[in-house]
């Protein structure tokens, strides 16, 4: 019996492949964001709004994750992004493999932000780097105050969470206080946002949160 | 969930130290796996079971060493299990905690006969 040293990451193939999508990224000096919620949060609908009010001239991409339709990639197209849909075919995430085999079909260069869509669900994607700048955890007023909690790591991974769905606050009992403090003892370093993607409030605070990041990525 | 996939990565880091050893078998892998790391042990050593039946690997065995989710207060450096921490130091009320363990997902060593 002899013991064989290893000392490795389970996910360090997903690390490497995610570090060469990074590379394309930078090349093409792109602002790239990971939206990770539960289903039916309001991942698109956030995104349907960001479009139509990004200023005229951002070139945004979109890769739109699924389990199996084409759904959401129609939705956002609607709103005047180029995109592709990955189906994963039951799979719970988008992983790094996934995201450089799609990249030769989308025009990367002369782009400004690409929105990687994931799957739907607050556990899985938050493991599998996929080349990104940053993640954004959305979360929605209907899913109750105590999912930072529930769901540490993704909450430790992202830069930004987005509390949506604010205009339904007056119908609940969600504490938004509570909430911005779980997620503030994960990580310290994340922003909290607060909108309504349906009726627009707060959205001016994250329109302007990408242009910042934009700015950074562009080394302005 | 996602513990299939993650599983296979894990066989495949083990394909390449193994490939360093012809002819051993192997008896067991040592992983960590932290609490606050979304992979669920249980359904990981289910995983495994599945993924190596009726292979190479059958037989050999999982040893997951889980580790607990600790938060350490950065106001007065005392460390405490997450749950207890969740709203702020139970100490002296700051806010202002970093995660010490428990988000770990590695592959640590094999044990082999030959
Ligand atoms: N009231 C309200 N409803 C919203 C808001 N944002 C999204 N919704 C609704 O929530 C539902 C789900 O929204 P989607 O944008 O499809 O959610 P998703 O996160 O993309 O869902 P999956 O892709 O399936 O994971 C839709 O019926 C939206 O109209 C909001 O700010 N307020
Ligand atoms: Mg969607
Ligand atoms: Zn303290």
């Amino acid at each position: 019996m002899s013991k064989v040293d290893i000392g490795k990451k389970m996910l360090s193939e997903n690390d490497r492949l995610a570090a060469e999508n990074r590379v394309r990224f930078a090349e093409a000096g792109l602002l790239v964001l990971n939206l990770i919620s539960s289903p039916g949060s309001g991942k698109t609908a956030l995104l349907e709004s960001t479009l139509d009010r990004l200023p005229d001239g951002v070139r945004v991409l979109v890769i739109e994750g699924d389990v199996s339709t084409d759904r959401d990639i129609e939705r956002v197209r609607a709103h005047g992004a180029d995109g592709v849909q990955i189906n994963t075919a039951g799979g719970c995430h988008l992983s790094a493999k996934m995201v450089g085999k799609v990249l030769p079909d989308l025009n990367l260069d002369g782009a400004d932000v690409l929105f990687v869509e994931n799957v739907g669900n607050l556990i899985c994607p938050s493991t599998y780097d996929l080349g990104e700048d940053a993640k954004v955890v959305l979360l929605s007023t209907t899913e109750g105050d105590d999912k930072p909690m529930k769901y540490p790591a993704i909450f430790h991974e992202s830069s930004v969470a987005v509390i949506n769905k604010i205009d339904l606050l007056p119908h609940l009992t969600y504490d938004i206080e509570r909430a911005e403090r779980e997620i503030g003892v994960l990580n310290a370093d994340c922003d909290i946002l607060r909108v309504s993607a349906l009726k627009g409030t707060g959205m001016d605070e994250w329109i302007a949160w990408i242009l910042r990041k934009m700015k950074e990525k562009r080394g302005e | 969930m996602h513990e299939l996939s993650i599983c296979q990565s894990m066989l495949e880091i083990v394909d390449g130290a193994m490939a360093d050893h012809p002819g051993a078998r192997l008896e067991r892998v040592f992983v960590d796996v932290g609490r606050g790391s979304t992979v669920e042990p249980s359904l990981l050593r289910d995983a495994f079971e599945i993924a190596t039946t009726g292979g190479p690997y059958e037989g050999a065995e999982l040893v997951i060493n889980e580790i607990p989710l600790v938060g350490k207060c950065r106001s007065c450096g005392r460390s405490f299990e997450y749950k207890e921490i969740a709203l702020g130091c139970p100490d002296c009320e700051s806010t202002s905690v970093e995660i010490e363990s428990g988000l770990e997902l590695n592959v640590r060593e094999l044990e082999i006969d030959g």
